[in-house]
């Protein structure tokens, strides 16, 4: 019984459980406007976006590190991948999200390096470089992607990306050092350092995979919404917090082996408690209260640590 | 015999501590060297330079010819060097497999793809040849307890055949099977014509596992004996400087306990770890708790201390106060010392000040205000009282051997003036000379009436130091016994297994 209750089959069922709990009180409160299988299909759709920025996220939280800059990314890796889209087509548009997401990242890894203070306090600064750059980059002018441009805008361009995307992330944590190494720093630094690891490079590296995984993002997102306006003074941050919600679920389903499901399937409820308001007609704070409050709910009841048990 | 490793000059300062100082040995192949010494005589800033876990101070290691210059321990690894240390070392979130082969994933790797299957065969292959079954290569080490997650560790340090072996401080940790596991082990190395340098506090341990004894002291190197040719007591005398002998325990006998009881327990279970225990301590006893590692005595002790975190039963002081947490434990006057020091009883990135007047500070306060001066006092009063040996008050607790650190957790609850203390294993992983004044500061308070639950793994501590001694079987108590000088040991392990 003890194995089951720490083994990735009951991690799926207890994540299954909550994805039919949230839509059958939904459907039972509006059964007219929510819950169809177009509906749910959407909803799956716009969650995705989030899972892939989460999936990148976990690369660093599970090192114990955090990252304020993943919005003003997703806002700059979608301008430039725009603007180079309209001088080289799809090339542009995925070498301009990717390289430019994927170089951003290195940048913050490298300061954060050689400047040897929190992550969170070398991202918040980056996080306003950044927007500055963004609206410089896009000239003050919103960015458009062309029309002919937006194969991941919906299904099955937006699935097929995501499906790589979370393959991707697969691969990386199962067959590769950069797993094992990351969930080891995470662990005891000290002894990961001992153990041969070269702890500053991994943690490069992990910023690095981080907001390539927002690159991808910054594809879809700007696929989705079509357009992409620069904005300064923190308006970005609130870009952060969607696939850390993924990320936190990922984390509190590491126990049963099932990271990455739990980022997907968590940003799907997610969508699911978002939209069940919305069809409630409720305001968005209200919104937004339930949907931090259903965070915190299901955490606490799936992942919170044993009775006792030192919890920061 | 040839010599496999040699050390010449050694040197290591941390700060104005001169750790290791000149220590010149060689070890040969084919050879468990036991390595003795009291907390802070050097002996494991000695391995952990040498397996890179700290640099070089001064001075060379030379293993098999070739000299050593390893930056950490996957280096000291390749050449032929493993630890397995006192604390955790193994990591959290990852499997066991990857724990086993962390730092060593190159034979897994084609093209820096990483075959996993493959290192969970091969980690699965290697815990059943140790004879390890019960542990999957695949699962969580999170899902493993600390003696099984230590087995893992012994795996990792030895699968490589190192020519050396450090084994430091390590057999604490384990229970009997654990400890027979890496004895044989420890015989297996020393059969290929490898070494083992082994480091423990267990004298008898040392003398009977060992070919021969280093003796360090304050750093430097005092003597090698073969351990055919000494006792404890010539341990004692090198690893003190002078004769420890007829003081180490108590050795009064057929002193009554007095009738008056301090404190009431009764039917206390803990689900899964205790089950009905019952007992009553009384006024200046030292009541003495022992059996096998998981038999439940250490649940026991945080249960009088209203540290369970699922009770049932009661636990009442001679006024009928009820004891169900910490905080009415601390304010009627009941101490804990935990077994797990560094996690549960001392925080490591304090100061030693600050560690001392933790449970002291509204006694300390006036009007809520706390004076500096007053607390300084307060601390270096009790931190001399208890020898502290320290640089001062204001140096962190981490930099202290794991003695001193002991005696750091006693200063705070003397200093608090406790008159019920619950010492878990309050001799653990400490040295001959601090292990006196531990024994000697008991029997002082109980001199003075406190009294005192002692939980101990080791039996001769048990026979030593109480007056009364309950042993525990399987959450329950299965046996006890008044203090008698013709107890023994057998009588206790009878009523153990």
């Amino acid at each position: 019984m003890r194995n089951f209750k720490n083994s990735r089959l009951f991690g799926f069922m207890i994540l299954a459980a909550m994805v039919l709990f949230f839509y059958a009180v939904f459907k039972v409160l509006t059964p007219s406007n929510f819950g169809s299988p177009e509906n749910l299909f959407s909803y799956f759709q716009s969650s995705i976006i989030y899972s892939v920025g989460g999936c990148g996220l976990y690369f660093i939280v599970v090192m114990g590190l955090f990252d304020f800059a993943v919005g003003a990314n997703i806002v700059l890796s979608s301008i430039v991948g725009v603007i180079l889209s309209e001088k080289f087509g799809y090339a542009g548009f995925l070498v301009g999200c990717l390289g430019c997401g994927t170089l951003i990242g290195i940048l913050i890894g490298f300061l954060y390096n050689k400047l040897n203070v929190p992550s969170m306090i070398v991202t918040v600064g980056l996080m306003l470089v950044f927007e500055s750059v963004a609206v410089f980059a896009a000239g003050g002018v919103k960015q458009t992607l062309a029309p002919e441009l937006r194969f991941f805008s919906g299904a099955p361009g937006n699935i097929i990306l995501a499906a790589l995307a979370f393959a991707l992330m697969w691969f990386i944590l199962n067959y590769t050092r950069i797993g094992t190494y990351c969930n080891a720093i995470g662990s005891n630094e000290f002894t990961a350092k001992n153990m041969g690891i070269d702890v500053k490079k991994y943690k490069l590296i992990g910023f690095a995979l981080l907001h390539f995984f927002v690159g991808i993002m910054a594809i879809l997102t700007v696929s989705y919404g079509t357009t992409m306006t620069a904005l300064t003074g923190m308006s970005t941050m609130s870009r952060n917090f969607q696939p850390l919600m993924g990320t936190f679920f990922g984390v509190a389903f590491r126990k049963y082996g099932t990271p990455i499901s739990a980022i997907v399937i968590g940003e799907f409820i997610i969508a699911i408690i978002f939209n069940g308001f919305v069809a409630l007609g409720a305001p968005t704070t209200i919104q937004n209260v339930v949907t931090g409050a259903a965070l915190l709910i299901i955490v606490t009841l799936t992942a919170r640590g044993k009775r006792g048990s030192v919890v920061k | 015999m040839s010599v496999l490793l040699r050390a010449e000059h050694i040197d290591k300062r941390f700060g104005i501590t001169h750790a290791v100082n000149d220590v010149s040995i060689d070890i040969n192949a084919g050879e468990v060297r036991a390595l003795i010494g009291e907390n802070g005589s050097g002996k494991s800033t000695f391995c952990q330079m040498l397996c890179g876990i700290y640099t070089i101070g001064g001075g060379t290691f030379t293993l098999d010819g070739q000299v050593m210059n390893v930056r950490n321990q996957v280096e000291a690894n390749r050449l032929g060097v493993s630890i397995i240390v006192q604390e955790m070392g193994t990591l959290s979130g990852l499997t066991v497999a990857e724990n086993i082969f962390l730092g060593h994933e190159d034979p897994f790797m084609h093209y820096g793809i990483k075959d996993t299957r493959a290192m969970i065969r091969e980690g699965q292959r290697l815990l059943d040849e140790y004879g390890f079954n019960n542990i999957r290569a695949g699962a969580m080490i999170d899902s493993y307890n600390f003696e099984d997650r230590k087995l893992v560790e012994i795996v990792k340090a030895t699968y490589m055949k190192p020519k050396i072996l450090i084994v430091d401080e390590t057999t604490t940790a384990l229970s009997q099977n654990g400890r027979l596991e890496l004895y044989k082990i420890m015989d297996s190395v020393r059969a290929d014509g490898r070494s083992v340098i082994f480091i423990s506090h267990d004298l008898r341990e040392i003398l009977e596992r060992s070919d021969t004894i280093t003796i360090l002291r304050d750093g430097e190197y005092i003597d090698t004996v073969n351990s055919k040719d000494v006792d404890e007591d010539g341990l004692k005398r090198l690893m003190v400087g002078r004769e420890i002998g007829s003081a180490y325990y108590r050795t009064d006998y057929g002193t009554e306990i007095s009738p008056e009881v301090v404190l009431s327990v009764r039917d206390v279970t803990v689900p899964g770890q205790i089950e009905d225990v019952s007992f009553d301590l009384h006024r200046g006893e030292i009541l003495g708790f022992g059996g096998l590692s998981e038999c439940g005595m250490h649940e026991a002790g945080k249960a009088v201390f209203g540290a369970s975190l699922e009770r049932y039963g009661s636990v009442t002081l001679a006024d009928g106060t009820a004891i169900n947490d910490i905080p009415t434990a601390i304010k009627h006057s009941i101490a804990y010392a935990s077994k797990d020091r560094d996690n549960e009883s001392i925080i490591l990135n304090e100061s030693i000040r600050n560690n001392i007047i933790l449970p002291s500070i509204d006694d300390l306060a006036e009007h809520h205000i706390l004076s500096g001066g007053k607390l300084n006092r307060f601390a270096q009063e009790y931190a001399e009282k208890m020898q502290t040996k320290m640089q001062g008050i204001h140096q962190f607790v981490s930099d202290l051997s794991g003695g001193n650190k002991q005696k750091v957790v006693l200063a705070r609850w003397i200093g608090k003036g406790s008159d019920i203390l619950v010492l878990d294993s309050p001799t653990r992983g400490i040295d001959v000379k601090v292990k006196q004044a531990i024994y000697a500061l008991m029997s002082e308070l109980r001199a003075q009436g406190k009294s005192i639950i002692m939980i101990s793994e080791e039996i001769p501590e048990l026979l030593g130091m109480s007056d009364r001694i309950l042993i525990m079987k399987d959450g329950k108590i299965n046996g006890e016994f008044k203090r008698s000088e013709s107890l023994s040991e057998e009588d206790l392990i009878a009523k153990m297994v």
